[in-house]
């Protein structure tokens, strides 16, 4: 589904935030991707998402080089990919459904497509009764939840997310979790980057590791730590 | 579509199909459309002073254009009433020029004819120049008797007035004939000039509409600059998020040219007030060609270009510029 082929990245200005990182995550695969603040994260899912684009080496989602991909194309390619933030990223000024609907209006979905499929998603996450709501009268939790709301909705093979617990206590994170492992189960690759250790050392899930810009382990091996 | 994901759509029950997507592209273009009004409307003072902007930048070429339009229309009228003079030959005694004008009183082509003899030329050129008793000084009477003539109002358009000009100076009486239609040829090359400097202040004025239109989009798009990042992280294309802004300055350029019509009505009224009271003591009557059905959609179709002008160029430059980090 997702392969980075001795992939680096250094910003302008010379800071390497990634190098020479190699893995592949398998269609229908859930793993996690950990690391100190500034490990290259957020970079690393950038670069998938497009928001950046590699210094050397080659990203490619289900077999397509991501370097062909030109600037017009690239909102196509996020239509593929579910996203979710750790910063949520709604719009405080529309309610609950008009920002799960959103990713169906850019599609050019029909009405009666747009209410089903947002309702279903409400649904799925738990919020079935929250659609007329303002996200700003949610909870930080429900607010999440809203966020992976409007990721599914248009059925994406493939889930991101940054920091999808970021905020939330554990019982909420677990929760959280929970929600993707349901997508997963329906055939969703699902790749979240966390830093919350605690999280991971619960769940039997395939570990990648930066550290400084470099994969230091791949694989459920993170506890004997034979990689590190 | 799916450039990833071969046969992702059309694996779903939903598949977005080619009809659906047209028929979508229309009712996205309408909600879009009418979403922007909403918008100005929801901010109706901003709105209501780009709008005037757009509106009176408008009016004032507008308002010249019809100006000068109408002074053409006016001359045109005067022109007909043009007069000929014939300079006669010194040689000519008073009998020989008498004769001349009642055999030009036969002409079908003229209405009437007056005669000036030298004499009467020279009196009124002492009175009129002020050289006074200068004159008194000279041997003889420098200048020659004149005839002038009036044309019938159908040969007095330039051309026909032109060709009966030429008859006239085969008279053998006749040294020089003048058609006094040089002051409105003056006048004319006046307005040209008039007009051009019209133009030119209206493409000033357009080009100012279309800066301040860009401005102001461009400040709606800073605005909304959260609501824009958002909506490309879930994959919105760029013309997806350009179109609102492309309807605002649509909106803004009809109502700014609805606005202007309004204005340049009203202001023609109101010189048509005072033009009237003007134009009754030289007993002239005259109809301002005011703004027709057809005025209204030019200044309609400027002032929409216009505004959608201002609003791509803005959009070109800024939704671009709005990239996620």
């Amino acid at each position: 589904m997702i392969k980075f082929e001795d992939v680096s990245k250094t910003y302008p200005g010379g800071q390497q935030a990634l190098s020479k990182v190699n893995f592949h995550l398998e269609q229908g695969e859930m793993a996690f991707l950990t690391g100190h603040s500034g490990a290259g994260k957020s970079t690393l899912l950038k670069l998938i998402s497009l928001m950046e684009r590699p210094t050397v080496g080659k990203v490619l989602i289900n077999g397509h080089d991501l370097s062909n991909i030109k600037r017009k194309q690239i909102a196509f390619i996020r239509r593929d990919i579910g996203m979710i933030f750790q910063s949520h990223q709604l719009l405080m000024d529309k309610s609950v459904f008009d920002n799960v609907a959103l990713p169906l209006i850019i599609e050019g979905h029909t009405r009666k497509t747009i209410i089903k499929r947002v309702d279903a998603a409400l649904e799925m996450v738990g919020l079935g009764n929250k659609s007329r709501n303002l996200p700003i009268t949610l909870s930080g939790g429900e607010q999440q939840r809203v966020g992976i709301a409007r990721a599914i909705v248009n059925r994406p093979p493939l889930l991101l997310a940054d920091e999808p617990t970021g905020n939330l206590d554990p019982k909420l994170s677990m929760e959280i979790i929970r929600l993707f492992e349901d997508f997963n189960k329906a055939g969703v690759s699902v790749f979240i980057a966390t830093h919350d250790l605690g999280l991971i050392a619960r769940m039997k899930y395939r570990t990648l590791t930066l550290k400084s810009g470099r994969m230091i382990t791949d694989g459920l091996e993170q506890n004997e730590g034979d990689w590190a | 579509m799916s450039l990833l994901f071969k046969g992702r759509q059309q694996a779903s029950n939903n598949k977005v199909g080619i009809i659906q997507r047209f028929f979508m592209f229309f009712a996205d273009h309408i909600r879009q459309g009418l979403h922007s009004l909403g918008e100005l409307y929801r901010t109706p003072f901003a709105s209501l002073m780009t709008i005037g902007v757009l509106g009176f930048s408008l009016t004032l070429p507008s308002t010249l254009y019809i100006m000068v339009a109408n002074t053409e229309k006016i001359t045109e009228q005067w022109q007909q009433a043009s007069e000929i003079s014939l300079f006669l030959r010194g040689s000519v005694t008073e009998s020989q020029a008498q004769q001349l004008l009642k055999r030009l009183r036969t002409w079908n082509e003229i209405n009437a004819v007056s005669y000036v003899s030298s004499e009467q030329a020279l009196d009124e050129f002492q009175r009129l120049s002020g050289l006074g008793e200068a004159l008194d000084y000279l041997d003889e009477n420098p200048l020659p008797a004149v005839v002038l003539v009036t044309p019938t109002s159908k040969h007095a358009s330039p051309t026909a007035a032109g060709i009966l000009l030429d008859k006239l100076k085969k008279e053998r009486e006749v040294d020089i004939g003048k058609l006094d239609i040089e002051w409105l040829e003056r006048l004319y090359g006046l307005l040209k000039i008039a007009k051009e400097l019209v133009y030119i202040l209206a493409l000033l004025l357009f080009f100012a509409v279309v800066l301040i239109i860009g401005n102001t989009i461009r400040l709606n798009i800073y605005n909304k600059r959260d609501e824009i990042l958002v909506m490309k992280l879930v994959g919105a294309t760029d013309a997806f998020i350009q179109r609102p802004f492309l309807y605002t300055g649509f909106w803004f350029g009809l109502l700014g040219g609805v606005m202007a019509w309004v204005t340049v009505t009203l202001i023609l009224i109101w010189i048509g007030w005072s033009l009237d009271e003007f134009m009754a003591q030289y007993q002239i009557k005259l109809d301002i060609t005011g703004l027709n059905m057809q005025a209204l959609l030019i200044m309609l179709a400027v002032s929409i270009s216009l505004g959608l002008a201002g609003s791509f160029l803005s959009v070109r430059k800024h939704v671009n510029d709005i990239e996620p980090e």
